[in-house]
């Protein structure tokens, strides 16, 4: 990138250097003058010019301009309301207008005392009101969806939500409708605003128009304290502000870390923290008497039976992690395991190989690739949703995004990730990855991102990432929210013992409700569990202790980039947290580990150097998936809305994903099955009644399933109408 | 599913004469709202899908334009011209006489379902006014004395 | 209908009298393509300069110079993205309809303006934005292209040229923003039909963000007349500034009402009583609007006024689409003010807050004043309401809604002041515009009370 041209500009007298093409609201910001505006938001695209509450008197130019469509020119002088009086009228009338519909319902409406057009009311606003007719009513708030109200009395068209919606989030859900003073901001019908993302426009809202229904009338703004933290809920590790009144977390908002998020979170991100009060949350250690008794337990006493089951239980120890622990609470259990009890194996979430690192990039700088590759059959906004963003973003930029995956633009058959990646190293490879192959030659930069569990940590992606040099970056995308640094605070997992297990430590309620854990506690004589919820996991353990939130600890996450970021208390857990725990415990084994955690990175932290990595890659042999026989291959993919988090919060249940199987449209035809009807799904003697989705760009052939609907079924099912 | 397939195809064959397809998304809903006289929730549900837009989306680019229809109109189509040029010549006393005639006032449709009477802006014909499109095509100059006799032609369906 | 023939100066319509030249071999029998012909042999530039001799400017509205605009975009050597043309045939501006007439019945001398212009800024496609309204209209220009396509005029190599032009006519629905050429822009890419900030303009990012020339149906089909009789003859038609014919559409209290071609430069006089055969019924001239609704309003002291670009600014009015409306003494001009208000609130695009707000505004005060509801101050509030919508708009909607009520207000502020005296309308019911129903008002009554603009 060249550095751009330097030039003069005059805001309101005063002459400031600035970067050539410069916004003009940040360029007067850089002269320390603010120009009020509604509409204006760089993140959605290029500004509109719609409120015209910007409105400034620029030199030679006869009209007020909108000074947020303008950019930074050498010479330009340019008024705002604050010398110029033409522009202060202007602005004026523009707020005038603006008012003839507002209610002015200020003491009432949540957004009073952090809102733009009160503050400017109260600033420029006309003394006394001249509109002598009455205002456009509305029925009061409406529901756009459970999380989201809206009420268009208080609306101002400033088109941000809707530009959000289309532009940014491109899920097209929230319009306006009709033309000018009958304009509206609306969903379809009577459809919920049912999106992954849909909480970012009651941030946008520069009004009280939308709010929270999980949020509102609940606190006022100086009632409240906002604490810097990261999300702990997905490997993008966004940042966040948590708002906490009296000791709970009211609300969560973004905290721009331009890198990561640009500001943008997922609504599970947003609006899941109400699962810190779910009523099964599990708040004082018990173990368990008898077979199915529990008694409770202090948290000295639980230390005691902990240490003393240690000791007693004999043979291998195995640790299964959630993937969600800090580094701290992860480097605490590795050490109780490794250095007190003599070592053991771990169960991880994720695995990451080491090589990795060379290709690493902030995921901001997807959006500067001109080609993306995305592997797996898993759909990345499931996975990192706001990474999903991040390729929207690079799209409408021009970037060409491949998908290799069964619904992709290169629509392969399901498992394909692997073959592909191989596929895409050799000279000539097949057919359908042709095209694929040219863009990738032809392209400057690209982002290769891997959205499905891998167990080789990452090694084809690397592969390709090698053969294409200095041009690649590598996006590995874990299952877990801190796979990436819970695998680097244990290390080597080791191999699980085939017989017998003296102890299993189960960290976290993820690891509590897994199949897999399932089968290794059932051959260990003591399991000892971390759980925020009652699960079956926590009904076979031996020993049960509290688990604690992402929001209730200081400590460390490391997200896909390999971005160590700080996560802080926001409120305080039910007992002590899991660090203070296994720090006690391992200090039973003369293990010297800090109950809380030092040299936590910065609240907006960087991405670490590149290291260089010397080791060999080696890559396992690849082929293409098998296909054929009549019976159509299932896809399974995690909601992003699933896991114990969201399951407990009231509000997000509309977003849970629906029983529905989604068909190409070849497959559907052929078996009479129309969109939305009822059909069943069969393999080996299991059968589900799902709805029909038809997806045009599925791969004929197979069928995709969210897990939770999926339970039961074979990789090959049968699907029949009716 | 048969008839939406055919839907289906014929806006592929329009989306294609388009540099980019979401141009088409107005002839789209032209051709189905004449499959189903206005634009009911499932018209746009299968324009979306044939162009991979939301229901939502298209109902906005719908709502924008006054020639879609978001509720059921009659089989016929009757709308008077009453902007500035035409109203000068009488405009008003034609919508009076097909609203006497219809016994319905502008903006409503005929209870038998086979009239909707409208009132519109500027439908371009001012020198030769009133104009009174009738299910599209233009009527002018049309003065009050000529409405029974063009209702009358419409219900006896001779078109 | 039989207005005095001497007076009409016709270039365009020349030929059409007696003859159906929706007809290819009509048309071409009086010399139809022969420009195009001409054209594919000339270099671009050379064609261009024709038509920066011509000096025409636009029809549409704006009157900017045709060859200018087109001489704005980048040659098709040195632009990344297909260039396009546009043709502007969404024709709402109310009083206006020349571009239907031109298509009823010379539809071929427009395609062969299409072609011509797409050929001088080097475009392999181009749309015809046609009003979905007009229905006969768009059947006929289907015909009218569907023969030139299969003569070879339109289509991939363009009389042997080597040279493609697809041309693609894509009809509205009904809304007269989208005759604002950034709105129209939004529209064909499927958008609904809102304005665009410029900068960029089309002339660099036009449609799907390509290099796009936009004109209006008359201005294009009066290039192949350019290049029939050379740019510097056309030059010589009119006036200084405002070359060549206008076809003018006469409405409203006029003898004889339709369109006009007439040389720029003919006194409002001539169009109004020699051709239009002055005002019926014995009544006296009033007012007149000389380029659609959207400009200011002349007397009828004014009505010596030339029809051509400077002399309408001398007189703080436009020529705008030509669109000339007549009103004779039974007008109120409250009403007048309140009907055109009432129509460019229904048609506010509702993107940028001074139009959507302002209008409604408007309304709502111009119905208090008829109403005889209104106090002295309102008065003045309209004004201000006028002055602060005015210049402050994405787009020139709002100003077009502003610039002639005030005038309305300025030119007979007598009238408005006896309806605020008088507690009413002076008329008592016997002007034309009485009680006259509006779209909105329709919508008001059944559709979306919620939007109320109450009396
Ligand atoms: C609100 C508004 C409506 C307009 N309507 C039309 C129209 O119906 N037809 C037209 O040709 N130009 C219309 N224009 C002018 C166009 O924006 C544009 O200037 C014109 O199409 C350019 O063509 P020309 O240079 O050949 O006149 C309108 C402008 C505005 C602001
Ligand atoms: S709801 Fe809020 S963000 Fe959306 S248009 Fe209205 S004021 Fe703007
Ligand atoms: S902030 Fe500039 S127009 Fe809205």
């Amino acid at each position: 990138m060249s550095t751009p041209e330097i030039v003069t500009v005059t805001v309101d007298g005063r002459e400031i250097q600035v970067p050539k093409g410069l916004g003009m609201i940040e360029t007067a910001l850089e002269a320390g003058i603010e120009i009020p505006v509604f509409c204006y938001e760089p993140r959605l695209g290029a500004p509109v010019g719609a409120c015209r509450m910007c409105l400034c008197e620029v030199e030679g130019m006869p009209k007020l301009q909108a000074a947020c469509t303008m950019t930074a020119q050498d010479g330009l002088v340019l008024s705002t309301a604050q010398t110029s009086a033409k522009a202060a009228e202007g602005q004026n009338a523009v707020l005038e207008f603006i008012l003839l519909n507002h209610p002015l319902d200020c003491p009432d409406c949540d957004k009073g005392g952090e809102c733009p057009l009160q503050d400017l009311t109260f600033r420029w606003g006309p003394g006394a009101t001249r509109m002598r007719f009455e205002k456009r009513t509305f029925d009061k708030p409406i529901p756009v969806s459970p999380l989201i109200a809206l009420d268009r009395e208080r609306c101002i068209l400033c088109y941000r939500c809707t530009r959000f919606s289309e532009t940014v989030a491109e899920d097209g859900q929230l319009v306006a409708i009709n033309r000018g003073a009958g304009s509206i901001i609306t969903t379809f019908e009577d459809e919920p605003y049912r999106a992954h993302f849909s909480g970012n426009v009651l941030e946008l809202c520069p009004v009280g128009a939308l709010t929270s229904t999980t949020y509102r009338f609940r606190a006022r703004p100086w009632e409240i304290q906002n604490v810097p933290t990261v999300c702990g809920l997905c490997p993008v590790g966004c940042n966040t502000w948590a708002t906490t009144r009296e000791g709970k977390v009211a609300r969560i908002l973004s905290r721009n870390h331009a890198e990561v998020d640009e500001g943008w979170l997922c609504d599970k991100g947003r609006f899941a923290y109400a699962h810190l009060t779910a009523e099964d949350r599990i708040s004082v250690p018990r173990r368990r008497v008898r077979r199915r008794g529990f008694e409770p337990l202090s948290w000295e006493g639980a230390l005691d039976e902990a240490e003393r089951s240690l000791k007693e239980a004999g043979g291998p120890v195995v640790v299964a992690f959630s993937g969600g622990e800090t580094v701290e609470t992860a480097t605490a259990i590795a050490r109780l395991v490794k250095e007190g009890l003599g070592g053991g194996s771990a169960l991880l979430p994720d695995t990451f190989h080491p090589a990795l690192d060379r290709f690493r990039a902030p995921i901001s700088a997807i959006r500067d690739a001109d080609v993306c590759l995305v592997f797996g059959d898993e759909p990345v906004v499931e996975r990192a949703p706001v990474l999903d963003l991040w390729l929207r973003a690079a799209r409408r930029g021009g970037a060409e995004v491949i998908t290799l995956n069964p619904a992709g633009s290169a629509a392969l058959k399901p498992g394909s990730a692997a073959w592909a990646a191989a596929q895409l190293q050799a000279e000539s490879p097949a057919e359908e990855l042709r095209d694929a192959k040219r863009s990738l030659d032809a392209a400057e930069r690209v982002a290769i991102v891997w959205s499905e569990d891998d167990s080789t940590g990452g090694v084809h992606a690397l592969a390709l990432a090698e053969s294409l040099g200095d041009k690649a970056s590598v996006y590995l995308i874990p299952r877990t929210p801190n796979g990436r640094g819970v695998a680097a605070a244990w290390g080597d997992p080791g191999s699980l013992p085939d017989g017998d297990i003296g102890v299993l430590i189960v960290s976290g309620d993820e690891a509590a409700g897994s199949p897999d854990v399932r089968d290794l506690a059932e051959r260990a004589r003591f399991v000892m569990t971390t759980a925020m919820f009652e699960s079956e996991g926590t009904l076979w353990s031996h020993l049960v202790l509290p688990g604690t939130s992402y929001l209730e600890r200081d400590g460390t996450t490391v997200n896909l980039e390999g971005r160590p970021q700080r996560q802080r208390r926001a409120v305080a857990p039910p007992a002590e947290d899991d660090l203070a725990f296994f720090a006690g415990l391992a200090g039973r084994f003369g293990v010297d580990v800090g109950p809380w955690p030092t040299m936590l990175p910065d609240d907006h932290a960087v991405l670490p150097e590149i290291e260089s990595f010397e080791g060999e890659v080696s890559v396992p042999k690849t082929s293409a998936p098998k296909g054929g026989g009549k019976e159509l291959a299932v896809v399974r993919y995690r909601s992003l809305f699933s896991g114990p988090a969201v399951e407990r919060v009231d509000q997000l249940q509309f977003q849970r994903p629906q029983a529905e199987i989604e068909l190409s449209y070849e497959d559907a035809s052929a078996r009479g099955i129309d969109r939305g009807a009822e059909v069943t799904v069969q393999s080996n003697g299991t059968s589900r009644t799902l709805r029909a989705r038809v997806n045009r760009r599925l791969r004929k052939g197979v069928v995709r399933i969210p897990s939770e609907h999926a339970e039961g079924l074979q990789d090959r099912v049968e699907v029949r109408s009716g | 599913m048969a008839q939406a397939d055919a839907l289906y195809d014929e806006i592929q064959t329009i989306a294609a004469r388009y540099p980019q397809r979401l141009s088409a998304v107005m002839p789209a809903l032209r051709l189905a709202q004449e499959r189903y006289g206005w634009l009911p929730p499932d018209a746009f549900r299968e324009v979306g899908e044939a162009l991979d837009l939301t229901p939502a989306y298209c109902k906005a680019v719908a709502s924008f334009y006054d020639m879609f229809h978001l509720e059921p109109v009659g089989r016929h189509m009757i709308e008077v011209c009453t902007n500035v040029s035409c109203a000068l010549v009488g405009a008003q006393q034609v919508l009076e006489a097909f609203e006497g005639e219809l016994g319905v006032e502008a903006g409503e449709t005929t209870e038998d379902g086979e009239f909707t009477l409208r009132t519109i802006e500027c439908a371009g014909g001012c020198g030769w006014g009133t104009v009174v499109s009738v299910d599209h095509r233009y009527r002018e100059p049309v003065k009050p004395d000529d409405v029974p006799a063009i209702v009358e032609e419409l219900r006896n369906g001779s078109e | 209908m039989a207005p005095s023939e001497q007076a009409l100066m016709k270039l365009l319509f020349a030929d059409a009298e007696g003859r159906d030249l929706t007809r290819l071999a009509e048309y071409e029998q009086v010399g139809g393509y022969e420009s195009l012909k001409k054209a594919l042999k000339m270099k671009r530039q050379a064609v261009l300069d024709e038509l920066l001799a011509a000096d025409v400017r636009g029809r549409g509205g704006a009157g900017f110079p045709m060859g200018r605009k087109a001489s704005f975009l980048p040659k098709p050597e040195d632009s990344t993205k297909p260039i396009y043309l546009v043709s502007n045939a969404d024709e709402s501006e109310p009083g206006t309809f020349k571009d239907r007439e031109i298509m009823a019945r010379i539809p071929h001398m427009f395609i062969e303006g299409v072609v011509i212009a797409s050929r001088v800024i080097g475009a392999n496609t181009a749309f015809i934005y046609i009003r979905g309204e007009y229905l006969t209209e768009f059947e006929i220009l289907r015909d009218a292209l569907e023969e030139a396509r299969n003569a070879g005029l339109v289509g991939p190599n363009v009389l042997g040229s080597g040279w493609d032009l697809t041309v693609v006519v894509h009809r509205g629905a009904g809304a007269y923003i989208c005759g604002e050429e950034t709105a129209l822009l939004e529209s064909l890419e499927g958008k609904r039909g809102q304005p665009r900030s410029k900068p960029p303009f089309p002339a660099i990012s036009g449609v799907y963000a390509s290099p796009t020339l936009i004109n209006n149906v008359e201005t294009l089909a009066t290039v192949p007349k350019i290049l029939e009789i050379g740019g510097a003859e056309y030059a010589k038609l009119g006036v200084e500034h405002s070359t060549g014919t206008r076809v003018f559409s006469l409405s409203g209290n006029v003898a004889n009402g339709g369109n006009y071609e007439v040389e720029l430069g003919t006194s409002l006089r001539e169009l109004v009583y020699d051709i239009g055969g002055g005002i019926p019924d014995g009544r006296e001239l009033k007012a007149i609007i000389p380029g659609g609704s959207s400009v200011p309003v002349l007397t009828a002291d004014e009505v010596d006024t030339a029809l051509d670009f400077d002399s309408m600014a001398a007189r703080g009015t436009m020529l705008g689409s030509g669109a000339v409306i007549v009103m004779d003494d039974r007008c109120c001009m409250v009403q007048l003010g309140l009907r055109v208000a009432q129509f460019y609130m229904h048609e506010s695009c509702g993107k940028c807050t001074p139009c959507r707000e302002g209008t409604r505004w408007m309304v709502s005060i111009l119905r208090k004043i008829e109403d005889g509801e209104a106090s002295q101050g309102e008065l003045d509030l309209l004004l201000n309401v006028c002055d602060r919508i005015l210049g402050n708009c994405l787009c020139p909607l709002g100003d077009a809604a502003a610039m002639p009520v005030a005038s309305y207000v300025a030119k007979f502020r007598d009238e408005y002041q006896r309806h605020i005296d008088e507690g009413g309308c002076p008329f008592h019911g016997d002007s034309t515009l009485d009680h006259v129903m509006a779209p909105v008002d329709q919508h008001h009554a059944r559709i979306r009370a919620e939007i109320e603009v109450p009396a």
